[in-house]
């Protein structure tokens, strides 16, 4: 079977990932671009003989890329390695759509056009005359709605068409006017340039002329720097002549022969008029109130997540005002309860039938223990994905970024990081690499950082054990006072690192430029796609390293140094690692060997936080984590030193792994930990210092 | 002659020149925003980012970026 190969390329949020899924299915592959963490997927779908293989490029502006995802899209469509280029034009905006559909058709005459959304252009007052269009664009143009996708046929049938045709002579041709003269200059300028052999000289004159940076370095590289030198000149001069920078007036020029080639094919009827949608996006744009009601609802969509997943907060909320029944049933029926009760049976269904003692401990507490940890993960990403999911299929997302962006710049960070930090608040690894939605460098590096100071789920399970077992503190005062203090951190870390690099001169503020869709009902399809994604890949990726961290963990608990199996945890590799650490501890009136066993504790928490809690339970031979720390001895300014530090100290190895895949750096994901571990010694020793004086 | 940052709610103006620095002003002009554009300025609260309508969709845009771009007032 013969294959084509199609690069599906549009602006951000024209309906790319909406297209892609429906045309490919379930047949997509995910991988990663050559050298970045930057997402490519693939699909396949076969149709009158040919097998078409699709490929999703980042959603780029226009051929000059302003960001690394964006670099990967202009690459990939200039290198000619696609037989056929789908471009993405909204139907409800085609003004600004068509910008990238000119840049490409300026390149190559290989293209099928696909007018997105075409069931919105009804209510947008929109009219669009697609034989005429089409006509004066010279490509095929197909619309769509994912909606009513009936025309999918019709657009497999344009791209073997164009495939097959004859590559055709330049199917547009922008008149760029008084620049002609500074064009045809640099056109025999680059006729000598080795490229002229890859790209139309035409073309590259443009592009070149405009600055584009890529080009510029693809010169330098082959040694012709002179010829750059010439281009410069001829820029400048026709920058002094027309007094605007080439930029400028290439856009302005590109955009004039978008409205020539609409014109008498577009009819816009009416103004846009102010629907629901855009009071909303009036409203959260308000001073103070705008931010308080994104807070707000941000705030009850992750506490509906969570009380769905484990019960808290509701469960603490009922169990203060007297209902205790009610708080227990709640926590007794939630997704991650009943997901550890299944794994539980099944431990207990293994143990019965494995006679063999070794075979049974690591089967049960290693393998099937460490596939409980990733299952009762797998409820609470998933819900989190879908409201996330909603919210950004909706549109609410943006507006929301939007709208604390002023709060959020007090501690050098943009609106675009809205999304990072509430994902957090659930889970920091997804919070790590949700990071990419900043186009800021210097912001995405402080929040790689410092991101794992914001408390996430699992330890809050932890601190919650350890608020169960204060003796005279009130547990619900030390946990609101946790929760404070990890918030308080993490902006007190960011600011002083804004003033660091502001001292050093390497701060730069974080500026935010977003496009604000029109805010819609989600459509469910959506977000099964997005959520469906997101569960892959966290099976993928998190569950196959929280496997090998609990097999790791039950290793280093079960072997001794010379690599015998021990059932005496004192023995085990651990302890002698823990050793090593206990002295930190023994400040804090620990016995030396409670100062090893808690020590112990808080290194298999580095692997997962809930591990805490369960090595614990272990050392102490008491299921109850609250029993299992009075049974240690350990008193309440000890458990206020184990909360803060437990809140504040070192992330877990997923987010760690996930700093390094984002940033590709050691550097930043040692300083990530040197960072949490001194912050979080320094803080929890005041706080023991304080609650011991307190309590005299 | 004024920068985008001032014009105040519900004008309409006209960008004359965009010099925002290094990826922001191709980012700019990639989006419409090109000298003789006319754009709308929808929210304009002095101290939160600014929101306005070019060539048809909303944007959104800190107000150091706003303060790059130089435009004439065509109507209020
Ligand atoms: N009404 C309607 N909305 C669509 C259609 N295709 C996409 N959308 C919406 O347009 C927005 C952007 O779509 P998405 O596929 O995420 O865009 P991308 O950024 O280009 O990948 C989402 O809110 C979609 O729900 C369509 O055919 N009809």
């Amino acid at each position: 079977m013969k294959e084509i190969t199609v690069a599906v390329a549009g602006q951000p949020n024209v309906g790319k990932t909406a297209l892609f899924n429906l045309i490919v299915g379930q047949s997509v592959e995910v991988a990663n671009w050559p050298g970045v963490t930057v997402e490519k997927r693939e699909g396949f779908r076969e149709h009158k003989s040919y097998r078409i293989r699709f490929i999703d490029l980042p959603g780029t502006y226009g051929l000059t890329a302003t960001s690394i995802d964006q670099v990967i899209a202009r690459n990939f469509i200039i290198s000619g390695e696609a037989d056929v280029i789908l471009i993405l034009v909204d139907s409800t905006i085609p003004e600004r759509t068509m910008y990238l559909l000119l840049e490409v058709l300026e390149l190559t005459s290989k293209v099928v056009v696909v007018f997105t959304k075409s069931d919105m252009t009804h209510s947008a007052g929109v009219h669009i005359n697609y034989d005429l269009l089409e006509k004066k664009v010279g490509a095929p143009i197909v619309p769509i709605s994912i909606k009513t996708p009936d025309s999918i046929g019709s657009l497999l049938d344009k791209i073997i068409e164009v495939h097959e045709r004859e590559p055709s002579k330049q199917l547009i041709k922008v008149d760029y006017g008084e620049l002609e003269p500074f064009i045809r200059s640099v056109e025999e300028v680059v006729r000598e340039s080795s490229l002229a052999n890859e790209f139309p000289a035409r073309w590259l004159a443009v592009k070149l002329l405009e600055g584009d940076r890529d080009l510029e370095s693809r010169l330098l590289k082959r040694g012709e720097i002179d010829l750059l030198k010439k281009v410069r000149s001829i820029q400048g001069e026709a920058e002094e002549i027309l007094k605007l920078t080439m930029p400028e007036a290439i856009a302005t020029k590109r955009f004039s022969k978008v409205i020539e080639v609409l014109q008498g094919a577009l009819i816009i009827k009416g103004m846009p008029t102010r629907g629901r949608g855009e009071h909303l996006i009036a409203l959260l744009y308000k001073p103070w109130i705008g931010p308080l009601i994104s807070m707000l609802l941000v705030l009850a969509l992750f506490t509906i997540v969570f009380t769905i997943n484990t019960g808290f907060p509701l469960n603490v909320v009922l169990e203060s005002i007297g209902l205790r029944n009610l708080a227990s049933y709640i926590e007794n029926y939630s997704l991650s309860h009943l997901v550890s009760r299944c794994f539980d049976y099944l431990s207990q269904v293994t143990s019965s039938i494995l006679s063999d003692s070794i075979l049974r401990s690591l089967i049960v507490d290693g393998i099937i223990n460490g596939i409980g940890i990733v299952m009762t993960f797998l409820p609470l990403i998933a819900t989190i994905s879908i409201v996330l999911a909603m919210l950004e299929d909706s549109g609410l997302l943006p507006v929301i970024a939007a709208s604390m962006h002023p709060f959020l710049r007090r501690m050098g960070f943009s609106g675009h990081m809205v999304f990072p930090i509430a994902v957090s608040f659930g889970c920091n690894v997804p919070g790590v690499i949700a990071t990419r939605a900043s186009p800021n460098f210097g912001e995405r590096v402080r929040a790689w950082l410092t991101i794992a100071f914001i408390p996430c789920q699992a330890r809050l399970i932890v601190v919650l054990a350890f608020a169960t077992a204060l003796r005279s503190l009130n547990g619900l005062v030390l946990m609101a006072f946790a929760y404070a203090t990890a918030l308080l951190v993490f902006m007190a870390v960011n600011k002083s690192l804004v003033i660091m690099y502001r001292r050093r001169r390497l701060y730069e503020e974080p500026e935010l430029l977003l496009e604000i869709p029109p805010i819609h009902a989600p459509i469910p399809r959506v977000i099964w796609w997005i959520t469906w994604n997101q569960i892959k890949h966290f099976l993928i990726k998190a569950a196959t390293l929280i496997f090998l961290a609990s097999l790791a963990s039950w290793i280093m608990l079960h072997y001794t140094s010379s690599l015998t199996y021990t059932d005496d945890y004192s023995l085990s590799i651990g302890m002698s690692i823990a050793s090593v650490i206990s002295p930190l501890l023994t400040p804090l009136g620990f016995n030396e060997d409670l100062a090893k066993s808690i020590g112990f504790a808080l290194i298999a928490g580095f692997f997962a936080k809930e591990a805490v809690l369960s090595t614990i339970a272990i050392i102490a031979d008491e299921e109850v984590p609250a029993k299992a720390l009075n049974i240690l001895g350990v008193n309440d300014a000890q458990l206020v030193f184990l909360t803060i530090f437990t809140m504040l100290y070192v992330p877990c190895i997923a987010t760690l792994v996930a700093v390094y895949s984002e940033s590709k750096s050691f550097k930043i994901t040692l300083s990530s930990v040197a960072l949490m571990m001194v912050t979080a010694y320094a803080i929890s020793m005041l706080a023991y210092t304080v609650a011991t004086a307190l309590m005299h | 002659m004024l920068n985008l940052a001032d014009v105040p709610r519900g004008c309409k103006a006209k960008v004359v020149t965009v010099n925002a620095p290094g990826m922001w002003g191709m980012r700019l002009l990639q989006m419409g925003i090109t000298p003789g554009a006319e754009i709308e300025v929808i929210e304009n609260s002095s101290t939160g980012p600014i929101l306005i309508r070019a060539r048809g969709s909303l944007i959104s845009m800190g107000r150091g970026i706003a303060r790059r771009i130089l435009v004439e007032l065509i109507s209020h």
